[in-house]
This record gives structure tokens, C-alpha cells and sequence, in this order.
């Protein structure tokens, strides 16, 4: 049975009176390490450790037993730990606090120390009563987690920093090269109007001027290209309204009106140059043959999604196609089928009556590889 | 009659420059002088005072067409208009240009876009609809809205 001042018993631990107390004995013999500060004397010295803190500390009782224990302390102890125990011993409160402490031989450790003031009915603090433990392991895997998660991190970061820059020299890259494509179109034009001035024979001037406007439409395309802000799709739509106005503008006339029925259709990137071609074709053929002698009329070009497809629609309100027109083997017309051939696109003449109505039904995603779902 | 625009070309790729003095020649205006770098052209403008200063923003030398517009923009009443393939490079005031002609440009669109030039220059302010491939400096867009009301 315990006594119910049981405790006081370890209250005069000093007097050398708890040896036959159970609490004392318990103490003594725990392999927990555990000593007692005086903080009545001065420096608040140890005055009891037990045979655990001396196996832990490597120290003989003599050299602990009168002395602070600031002596555990060593050169990467952590400064703000220690003034929080500090704190803690001023202001009479315990605290329990990961802190490196040093061995005898130097060895250093880490000591999971709890401290608690000890204090008697009067209120009066009498000791201090500390408890360590060895958790060099758990701090040691702890720290080493910790160390190898900054070192992930720094990798990310620098992986991103990398990743970062090469995305923008890309960038800076696509620009030059747009530029580039840009001004050499530009250059390609600007000879071939310079050469049409010098020519006076009419149908060698007449190809040259068909020339001119293929490359400008092509030039259309690149000046549309990444001004979206999908770089890799096309709007067809504001590409026909450009070339269309474009054309009858540079057809030198203005007896022709321009109706436009245009929806939005986003097609992938590369199928915007044959497309441009195939439609710069088929306007200017609009504007050549159907419109003779001066005759006015009426223009009208529908852009229209399709369900997976999308339809062009030329019409015009002019003479017709002449039979002629139709069955020859011009270059245009080579041009018209080998683009469609491309596009996987089907094309029919009608009798608009008047005039003539071209119709293209077109795929609007690529027919093979990854763009096609 | 009035006199012809009196324009300045400043281009640093020699085709190009070729091509728009034939052109403009050739639709009645004044080529008063052309330049294939910004220290040509800027001493070209003060020494010939043209209505109209058309300019590449890449130039000859490593130069920058930015600091003709600035040099032009510094002098007053004289118009600039940027022609280039890189118009995402220019600040929103277009660096006190006018506008910006987009590059590759047909030559329809050139026609067209300096006929909407002569308009600003001679005649404030010009139609409401902006020729194709044009960009207007969002300041010179409102006082013309102003103007025209």
C-alpha cells in the first residue's frame, strides 16, 4: 500500500533520505535518464542524476553532481533551444524540447528533453526535474527526410528554371522564324510585282499577276497565323473575309459587291496553306470569268461548320461558267483538284443560275495522325 | 490639284524598299527620300520634313524603327505608320506612330492602307472602317470618333 505522503519522501532527495523509498529506487534504476537541478543554490546545479543519464551522457557522477547543465551544450547546440529552456527554468514552467547535447568524448546527440518544475504546497519551486532520451535516431531520419525533400525541392526548381528558360528561347525562336517566313513572303511578292510592271505581253502578264496573288494569299495565311490565341488551330472564317476583300479589292473595281456568310471553323495549323490556295482559286476564277465586260454583279463566299466537316460556298450572280472554262485543263484547275486531292475534299460546279456556285466540303480535322480523335 | 503626299520609306530589306517606292510612284505620291537605318532615316526626316514616314521596325545596323518614331514623334506634326511582321513587339501607343501595317501585306492592302493615310494626314479624320491588316493607335481612334460626331 502507498503511503499518502508517499511523494514528500522524494521531496528530500538532497538528504540523501529516499534510498529505501519505492518512487527513489524507481528513479535510480530506470533506464530512462533523469536528474534533479537545485535552482535554490546558485547556477541552479544537478543534485541528482540517475546511473541512465550517466550512461547516456558518458560522464562519472563526480563531474555532474554541483554543476549546471549547461556543460551538455557543445558548438551546433541551437542557441534559440536553449533560451527557450531558459525561459522556461525563469519563468517556472516545463517544457519538453529536441535539443543537441555532447558526450563527454564529444560525441554529439540528440536529447529529447522534458523539464518540469517540482514544487511543494506552499508554491515554493524546491527542484527541477528533467527527463532525456536519446532520439538521435528519430531527429537523425527526421533531419535526413527533411534534407533530402529541400534537395527535391531545389531540384524541382531548378528543373522548372530550366524548363522555363528553354520554353522561352523556343518562343523567342517560333517569333524569328515567323518573322522571317514573313518578310521572305513579303520579298517573294514584292519581285514578282516588280517583274509583273516589266511585262507587256497580256497573258504572260496575266500569269504573273495569278502568281502574285497565290504567294499573297499564302502571305495571308502567315500574317493570320498566331494571331489567335491557339496557335495551333486557324480561323477560316476571318482568313476568307481578309482574302475576299482582299481580291475584289485588287480586281481594281468596285461593280462587284461582296456578300459574306462566314462561322467560325478552326482547322489545325497545316491545313491552312491549301486551304488559302484552294479558295484564293476559286474567288479569283469567280472575279475572272464570271464578270466580263464590265458587267456588276454580286460575290458571295460562305464559310459554315459541317458536323465534322465544313462547307466553302463561292457563288457568284455572273454569266456562268463558259463549257470552255470548264473542261479545259488549266493550271488552275490542276491546282483546284490536286489541293482537294490534299484536303480530302469533295468539289461540285453548279448553275447558280445566274451564274455559278462552288461548292467544297472538307474534313475539318486531319484524316490520319494524332490530331484525328 | 493639291500637291502629292510627300512620304518617307524607311526599310531595310532592299526588295521591299523597292517595291513600295514603285508602288507609290506609281499611285501619284511623293517619295521624298528612303532609308535603310534609323540614324538615315532620322537625319533624312529632319532634313526633308515628309507628311508621311513609313517605317520597318527592324532596320539596317541592328537599328530600331522605334527610335524613328520617338525622333518623329519628337519633331510633331509629321504622320508615322510602322510597317512590320512583328507587330506584337510594338507597345499599345504604337511608340506615337499612327498605325501599324501588318506584314506580308498584299499589295492591294498597301493601296488601300495609304489612301486611309492620306485621309488622316489631308483630311481628318478618316473613314470609320479600317482597311484590312491595319492596326490604329487606340488615342488617335478616339479623337478621330471625337471628330467625327
Amino acid at each position: 500500500m502507498e503511503q499518502p505522503d508517499a511523494w514528500h519522501l522524494t521531496d528530500r532527495l538532497d538528504a540523501e533520505h529516499g534510498k529505501g523509498d519505492p518512487f527513489a529506487a524507481a528513479v535510480r534504476a530506470t533506464r530512462m535518464a533523469m536528474i534533479v537541478t537545485n535552482p535554490r543554490l546558485p547556477d541552479n546545479p544537478i543534485v541528482f542524476a540517475n546511473d541512465a543519464f550517466l550512461r547516456m551522457s558518458g560522464y562519472d557522477r563526480q563531474d555532474v553532481l554541483g554543476r549546471n547543465c549547461r556543460f551538455l551544450q557543445g558548438p551546433d547546440t541551437d542557441r534559440g533551444a536553449v533560451a527557450l529552456i531558459r525561459e522556461a527554468v525563469a519563468a517556472q514552467r516545463d517544457i519538453a524540447i529536441d535539443v543537441l547535447n555532447y558526450r563527454k568524448d564529444g560525441a554529439p546527440f540528440w536529447n529529447a528533453l522534458y523539464l518540469s518544475p517540482v514544487a511543494n504546497e506552499a508554491g515554493e519551486v524546491l527542484f527541477f526535474f528533467a527527463s532525456q532520451l536519446d532520439v538521435t535516431d528519430r531527429v537523425d531520419a527526421h533531419l535526413q527526410v527533411q534534407k533530402e525533400k529541400d534537395h527535391f525541392e531545389a531540384e524541382v526548381a531548378r528543373r522548372t528554371r530550366d524548363l522555363t528558360e528553354a520554353l522561352a528561347t523556343q518562343t523567342m525562336l517560333v517569333h524569328e522564324v515567323d518573322h522571317r517566313v514573313k518578310n521572305n513572303l513579303q520579298m517573294i511578292a514584292a519581285l514578282l510585282a516588280m517583274q509583273t510592271r516589266a511585262i507587256t505581253d497580256p497573258a504572260a502578264r496575266a500569269a504573273m499577276e495569278s502568281m502574285l496573288t497565290r504567294v499573297e494569299a499564302l502571305g495571308t495565311v502567315h500574317r493570320r497565323l498566331y494571331q489567335s490565341n491557339n496557335v495551333e488551330r486557324f480561323d477560316v472564317a476571318e482568313f476568307a473575309r481578309d482574302l475576299a476583300t482582299d481580291l475584289i479589292r485588287g480586281s481594281g473595281t468596285d461593280r462587284i459587291r461582296l456578300h459574306l456568310d462566314l462561322e467560325t471553323v478552326e482547322i489545325p495549323v497545316t491545313k491552312a496553306p491549301p486551304v488559302a490556295l484552294m479558295m484564293n482559286e476559286l474567288i479569283t476564277n469567280a472575279l475572272k470569268h464570271a464578270f466580263p465586260d464590265h458587267r456588276a454583279g454580286r460575290l458571295s463566299v460562305t464559310v459554315a461548320p459541317d458536323d465534322r466537316h465544313f462547307t466553302i460556298k463561292i457563288a457568284d450572280d455572273g454569266v456562268g461558267m463558259p463549257v470552255q472554262v470548264m473542261e479545259q485543263r488549266s493550271f488552275g484547275k490542276r491546282l483546284i483538284g490536286t489541293l482537294c486531292r490534299q484536303l480530302n475534299a469533295s468539289i461540285a460546279w453548279q448553275a447558280n443560275d445566274p451564274g455559278t456556285i462552288v461548292n467544297v466540303r472538307l474534313p475539318r480535322e486531319l484524316a490520319t495522325g494524332p490530331e484525328a480523335r | 490639284m493639291s500637291e502629292p503626299m510627300r512620304i518617307l520609306v524607311v526599310e531595310d530589306e532592299a526588295l521591299i524598299l523597292m517595291q513600295i517606292e514603285m508602288m507609290l510612284e506609281e499611285a501619284g505620291y511623293r517619295v521624298v527620300g528612303t532609308a535603310m537605318t534609323a540614324a538615315e532615316a532620322i537625319a533624312l526626316v529632319h532634313e526633308t520634313r515628309p507628311e508621311l514616314v513609313l517605317i520597318d521596325l527592324r532596320l539596317g545596323d541592328d537599328s530600331s524603327g522605334v527610335d524613328v518614331a520617338h525622333a518623329v514623334r519628337a519633331i510633331g506634326g509629321i504622320t508615322a505608320a510602322f510597317m512590320t511582321a512583328n507587330a506584337r513587339a510594338l507597345s499599345d501607343d504604337l511608340e506615337g506612330a499612327t498605325a501599324v501595317i501588318a506584314k506580308p501585306f498584299t499589295g492591294a492592302v498597301l493601296e488601300e492602307s495609304l489612301a486611309y493615310l492620306e485621309d488622316c494626314v489631308r483630311r481628318p479624320p478618316p473613314a470609320e472602317l479600317v482597311p484590312t491588316g491595319m492596326r490604329l493607335a487606340p488615342a488617335l481612334l478616339k479623337s478621330f470618333a471625337q471628330m467625327r460626331q
